[in-house]
């Protein structure tokens, strides 16, 4: 009991802790050898990685992964709502397409992102093959490098983030009482109407707080865009776990990488922050 | 020509929309999920020479599944792989069972705080706490001059810092569902708190434990970040294995669609097969304990 609080403390608030510690530091490779050589630099990493102009600037990566993770989320939501509204009516066959619906959930994420990085293979992926069957568009693009690399990475990622508000939609839609839908009719509510004062207020919350789990979600994915596009990844697909990994594993930079990771959790405070609180009011 | 001369069933209305829509949808939704799926298979069946660049099923054979053990050292990324996912939902579960026991029956100062910095813990992305323990782990090698990165046993730990928050906010949330009375009536039969908490309390968490010990299997068993830095060559996982397989494939040239895809199929059947025996409990998984009703 107390050994394992001693070790979540060893093992999670001492580095989140020294996450901030060496966010003030210059270590780096010459220095991780004997860390009291690195010597404070104040604020100097985050000057630099919010400096617009600067080489070290991440203002392109937070863009992105800001822009991805609302794009995955606002797309991902009413998928999700809509999977799950369908399968909470009674028609043979319900039970599969419960099942199925979870695969793109289920599948590891270095699974999805391999099969996707294959899809939108130039000219021989599935991608390119259906465009040119349709006769839409080249039938040769580049899909995993340049400016469509967002978007190949926002298409994958919606494609397996849907199933998880799929699932919290499903399980606050069998929480609503049958009898709360039976009054509605008998006041002569029609579908739409019992969709928007029933169904929605019910299920409010849990939306709320799968919106604010899939924003935490998204903007904390690494091993999709890491797998998917490769490492480097294209400048445009470029999210900021890949940018604090490259910047602390290829360059060596765990000052200014720590400095990135800390503006991460920031940007992240106020949905984690909403989630705290949600879940706190439930305790009491 | 028809009539309607169902009766009607009192209670039981047609509310739903009519099957035709309800099928349409749900098959859109199933093409949306399998389609990708079936094109992993269709690629993991063709022929080297031709794999991954044609949706014509043409000489279509299962060799892959033998031929990708030789390509990669795929027994070894799974060997490993069981090893560090087993040992880590083994100990998070039972380290998680006894933090999670205290949490729920005994009232102390900063409990509150303590049950909400466990989902702070669930939320903080994993790339902001490895640079620290990086930097940790290279100061404890340099003093004690034995190479630990890159063994199971830091591996197995740096996962439970991510699983154990989990693992003691899920059970914690459990045990104070069971009822007191049990434990007050083995108290009076003249057991010891410890006998009640193994012989009784255990039991009851049972299904709950199975749940938490999956989810921390999946978690080990998904992970490509901890893996591309606390691992070594004879000690990679599936998740960092699968990344240099297509990464070196994509670079050499010939990129054995065939062989990845087999791969990839191989390595998720263990997470996916686990899930789909919890599938039911999902739900209280993802939402941490933290939606009742």
């Amino acid at each position: 009991m107390a050994p394992s609080f001693a070790l979540m403390t060893v093992v999670s608030y001492i580095p989140l802790l020294l996450a901030v510690v060496i966010s003030v530091t210059a270590l780096s490779i010459f220095t991780i050898g004997d860390v009291w050589q690195a010597g404070l630099v104040g604020l100097t990493n985050y000057l630099d990685v919010l400096n617009p102009s600067g080489p070290l600037s991440v203002l392109g990566p937070l863009r992105n992964s800001v822009l991805f993770t609302v794009i995955t989320t606002l797309v991902a939501v009413p998928l999700g709502v809509a999977a799950a509204v369908l399968v909470n009516q009674q028609f043979p066959g319900r039970a599969l397409l419960r099942t199925v619906m979870l695969i793109p959930f289920i599948l590891p994420d270095f699974v999805t992102a391999l099969i996707w990085r294959l899809i939108f293979q130039s000219g021989t992926g599935a991608a390119d093959q259906v465009l040119r069957f349709l006769g839409i568009g080249a039938d040769y693009n580049l899909w995993l490098i340049g400016p469509n690399a967002f978007w190949a990475l926002t298409i994958a990622s919606v494609w397996s983030a849907w199933p998880f508000v799929y699932i919290m939609a499903l399980a606050a839609l069998q929480a609503v009482p049958a009898e709360y839908y039976d009054a509605a009719e008998v006041d002569g509510a029609g579908r739409l109407r019992r969709f928007w004062s029933i169904t929605l207020p019910a299920i409010k919350p849990t939306l709320v707080l799968a919106l604010c789990l899939s924003v935490i979600n998204q903007f904390n994915s690494f091993t999709l865009p890491f797998v998917l596009l490769g490492h480097p990844p294209a400048e445009e697909a470029n999210v900021l776990p890949v940018e604090i990994y490259t910047t602390s594993f290829t360059a060596n930079d765990y000052g200014h990488a720590s400095a990135i990771a800390v503006v991460n959790l920031l940007v992240l405070l106020i949905p984690i922050a909403y989630y705290l609180k949600k879940a706190r009011s439930d305790e009491n | 020509m028809r009539t309607d001369i169902r009766p009607s069933k009192p209670g039981v209305r047609n509310r739903g929309p009519a099957k035709w829509i309800l099928y349409l949808c749900g098959g859109a939704f199933a093409l949306v999920v399998l389609l990708p799926v079936a094109y992993m298979f269709l690629v993991a069946l063709q022929p080297i020479e031709v794999a991954g660049s044609t949706l014509a099923p043409d000489r279509l054979s299962p060799r892959s599944f033998i031929d990708v053990w030789s390509a990669i050292d795929l027994a070894s990324y799974l060997a490993n792989s069981l090893v560090i996912a087993t040992i880590t939902a083994l100990a998070s579960s039972l380290v998680g069972f006894g933090a999670a026991y205290v949490l729920a029956r005994f009232k102390f100062r900063f409990r509150n705080f303590l049950r909400l910095s466990l989902l702070a813990c669930y939320t903080t992305p994993g790339i902001v706490l490895l640079i620290p323990l990086y930097v940790i782990y290279v100061q404890i090698q340099n003093a004690v001059s034995v190479q630990i990165i890159g063994s199971h046993a830091l591996l197995i730990l740096t996962y439970m810092s991510f699983s154990l928050p989990y693992t003691i906010w899920m059970l914690s949330g459990y045990l104070t569902t069971l009822p007191a009375d049990v434990e007050e009536a083995a108290a009076i039969d003249g057991a010891t708190r410890f006998q009640t908490l193994v012989r009784i309390i255990l039991p009851l968490t049972l299904p709950a434990l199975v749940v938490t010990a999956i989810f921390s299997f999946v978690l080990a068993w998904n992970d490509v970040l901890f893996a591309s830095v606390l691992t070594k060559n004879d000690t990679r996982t599936v998740g960092i294995g699968m990344q240099l397989f297509v990464s070196t494939a994509a670079d050499g040239g010939l990129p054995q669609w065939n062989n990845l895809m087999a791969a990839g199929i191989i390595t998720a059947v263990p997470a996916v097969v686990l899930f789909i025996i919890i599938q039911r409990y999902l739900i209280s998984g993802l939402t941490a304990g933290s939606v009742k009703g």
